[in-house]
């Protein structure tokens, strides 16, 4: 690890540990927002990593930003970093449009949104599902596809109408409708070449799956502090083969994660590449259904209650992994391509690592 | 624990394309592919890929090697894997024995044995478990008595891979009674196999297959200069060499050649073969692909931090057990997504149309081999599990 991101990550998680505790993260859980968590790491500028500095960005590389959101995953950050930054900060720059201060959410566009032209107006109706805490953002991002290319669109959800809903963690992640909504010209650019609905979907999937890399470093440090504690049968439970298996496993699959994470920042130049992403996303959604499962058997009741840390990191894993596409997906995605690309490219393509 | 992220240098890259080339060339285009280790044992493959250097990589070159690095000799054996190309011969003492040899060995071993392992000419096999001596390695009976001028050695190896094709084992025995330290009073001991009182009795593979044998020791005598480092502190030894063979291509490529078939045989460039693939086959490739593309950036990482001086114990065990039962799972994921000709209800040929039902054939029947060799899964999380917490 590099020295500047060793500092981010001790930066971050110096804020984290003064102010995402679990407690905090509960209290949260209940009121759908963490105002003393946002307003600390927006202060230092946390959220914006790798957005633009021209358009009020924080600069840096994605490689940063997600080490920045390893850390928040590590904490259960409950917060729209990956929406604030990696995709409305990211579109936004990219339009040229200057950010708002605020967080700001982002969807990729929905299967029934229709930007359609009326006169020199465009209109928007249809609904955004699951987008990550819209009531709580004055920005919601989208990219909508029309018969005259991709658009970018920022716009106040509250123009819309939002129905609250959660995730398997208490996320906000609302139902925004919109019906024929007059779309106004500072809220509306063509996409430029590179932005995309796909790409803005890449980014989410990289991002969710920096999260998740964190969350499941905790998970194991957790999993490891909790069976060298617990005794039964006259010795802590970790002296037992058993659990010595699950402990190998946990550990594990967090590496794996947190290692194609990596590799996949490390490409991002400055965007995330399809095949890195598809193959992290897919390490990711196995690694958390697999630790989630071994953690909670090594714990056992003690890890079921909604006091204890562990249900906080594995309620955010199981939403996680199908968030910004599920390891099904991915997999699928990954796998087409490359038999697209045929046999002999295979290799080649696997074998690239981190780019020179 | 930590890995780093590992990137190739341009170097490095030019040799893997360097090494690329040469496979293509090399190998015929109708063969069958080894699948890792197991590949065939092939005299004229090694001496030729010893011709370009890729034998003996981390040898130094006053004994006849390359002196090249870790990652150099990663490169390249990622590539033998992948391709599947015919390493049984050399593998074992280019990977295994060599470092051994560099470590504990005396400079006429060196002298020695050395510079023929590099040329892929000395082959080596492994004598370390006996029928009640397997993943309890210091209950080994086998025993050496001192001898006129060396020693004498009695008793029976087992799973020898090899030993009726290559020349030499290295033995692990006795060479003091058994006391209060099971540890000590072990020695490593190189033993010719041709040498008279050696016998080797084949043991049938689970597939049909001649690798594995049973070599009995009858009173072969090993000279004083063959004792490998010092007597008595063969456990030692055996427990470090067990470390240098752990997270290396070769634990998670075993597959890879049946993975690109599976690939041929739906793919764009298998118009001849080509069938039609579904989303089960899309799922299949991709699962694969992508825990392949991520242990391997382990697996690279644990390369870069041994030419960075360190000892990544804990680290190499993660990757092998990971390596290994990610090897099983691509057989099992294959095998579910397989279209059979016969219909929904299929089963697979060992002696199928294809090459890629007979590979998959023979990994379902040798698969199972992956997580045993070099430690098994259980004994390796025990051993991992000690270190997580340090």
């Amino acid at each position: 690890m590099s020295d500047e991101i060793r500092m981010l990550t001790d930066a971050v998680g110096a804020i984290m540990t003064d102010r995402c505790q679990p407690g905090d993260v509960g209290a949260a859980e209940a009121a759908g927002w963490a105002p003393r968590l946002w307003d600390a790491l927006a202060e230092a500028g946390f959220p914006w990593i790798a957005v633009d500095e021209a358009v009020g960005g924080t600069g840096g590389s994605m490689a940063e930003a997600c080490a920045m959101l390893m850390t928040a995953g590590t904490f259960a950050a409950p917060l729209p970093l990956v929406e604030t930054g990696l995709l409305a900060g990211w579109a936004l720059a990219a339009v040229g449009s200057s950010i708002p201060p605020g967080p700001v959410t982002a969807a990729p566009s929905g299967p029934d949104l229709q930007l359609l032209r009326d006169g020199a107006t465009w209109r928007l109706t249809g609904r955004l599902y699951r987008v990550p805490w819209a009531s709580h953002c004055a920005r919601l991002v989208t990219i909508v596809g029309t018969s005259d290319g991709e658009f970018v669109l920022a716009l106040d959800p509250a123009r819309g109408t939002i129905t609250p809903g959660r995730n398997l963690a208490g996320e906000p992640r609302d139902t925004v409708a919109f019906d024929q909504l007059a779309v106004g010209p500072d809220e509306i650019w063509p996409a430029p070449a590179g932005v995309s609905a796909r790409a803005l979907l890449l980014r989410g999937a990289l991002g969710r799956a920096a999260l998740m890399a964190g969350a499941l470093s905790r998970v194991s440090s957790l999993t490891l502090r909790y069976t060298s504690e617990r005794q039964q049968f006259g010795r802590p439970v970790a002296r037992f083969q058993a659990v010595q298996q699950h402990l190998v496993r946990i550990a594990e699959e967090a590496t794996l994660t947190e290692m194609a994470v990596r590799t996949a920042a490390a490409n991002s130049r400055p965007d995330p590449l399809d095949f890195d992403v598809a193959a992290t996303k897919t390490v990711a959604g196995q690694a958390a259904t697999t630790v989630a499962a071994a953690a909670h058997e090594a714990h056992g009741a003690i890890g079921m209650t909604r006091e204890y840390e562990l249900g906080q990191l594995t309620r955010r894993l199981w939403s996680w992994r199908d968030e910004y596409g599920s390891e099904r997906y991915w997999s699928r995605q990954l796998g087409q391509r490359l038999i697209g690309n045929g046999a002999e490219q295979l290799w080649p393509a696997l074998s690239v690592g981190v780019q020179p | 624990m930590e890995f780093e992220l590992a990137t190739l240098s341009p170097s490095e890259r030019a040799l893997q394309d360097e090494v690329r080339t040469f496979l293509a060339k090399t190998l015929p285009s109708d063969f069958r592919p080894g699948l890792g280790i197991a590949a065939p044992h092939d005299p004229s493959f090694s001496t030729l890929l010893a011709e370009q250097g890729w034998v003996g990589m981390a040898i130094p070159v006053e004994y006849g090697g390359q002196g090249r690095t870790a990652v150099e000799r990663f490169v390249v054996t990622e590539e033998l894997m992948a391709a599947g190309a015919p390493i049984g011969a050399h593998y074992v003492a280019d990977r295994q024995t060599a470092p051994a040899l560099l470590k504990y060995g005396t400079e006429q071993q060196r002298r020695q044995f050395l510079p023929p392992i590099a040329a892929g000419e000395c082959w080596f096999s492994l004598g370390m478990s006996e029928p009640d001596a397997g993943s309890d390695l210091a209950s080994v009976r086998t025993t050496a008595r001192p001898a006129d001028g060396g020693w004498s050695v009695t008793g029976t190896k087992i799973w020898t891979s090899n030993a009726h094709l290559n020349q030499y084992f290295v033995v692990l025995c006795r060479t003091a009674p058994l006391g209060e330290d099971r540890h000590a009073g072990l020695s490593q001991l190189i033993v010719d196999l041709r040498a008279p009182g050696v016998k080797i009795n084949p043991i049938p593979f689970l597939d049909g297959s001649h690798h594995f044998n049973e070599v009995v020791l009858d009173g072969v005598f090993v000279a004083h200069d063959m004792v490998l480092g010092e007597p008595g502190s063969g456990w030692g030894q055996v427990t470090s060499e067990l470390s240098y063979e752990r997270s290396g291509p070769d634990r998670y490529l075993s597959t890879m050649p049946v993975v690109r078939e599976f690939v041929r045989a739906f793919g764009g460039d298998g118009a001849s073969a080509r069938r039609s693939a579904g989303a089960e086959v899309y799922e299949a490739v991709g699962a694969i692909t992508a825990r392949l593309w991520a242990i391997r950036q382990l697996s690279l990482s644990v390369a870069r931090s041994l030419d960075a001086g360190a000892a990544p114990a804990v680290e190499s065990a993660l990757v092998k057990d990971l390596g290994t039962c990610f090897e099983q799972l691509s057989i099992e994921l294959m095998r579910l997504a397989m279209p059979s000709p016969l219909g929904e209800i299929g089963e697979l040929d060992p002696a199928g149309d294809s090459m890629l039902e007979r590979l998959l054939a023979e990994t379902v029947l040798t698969g199972p081999s992956f997580t045993l060799r070099g430690g098994t899964t259980e004994i390796l999380r025990s051993v991992a599990a000690k270190g997580l917490g340090r």
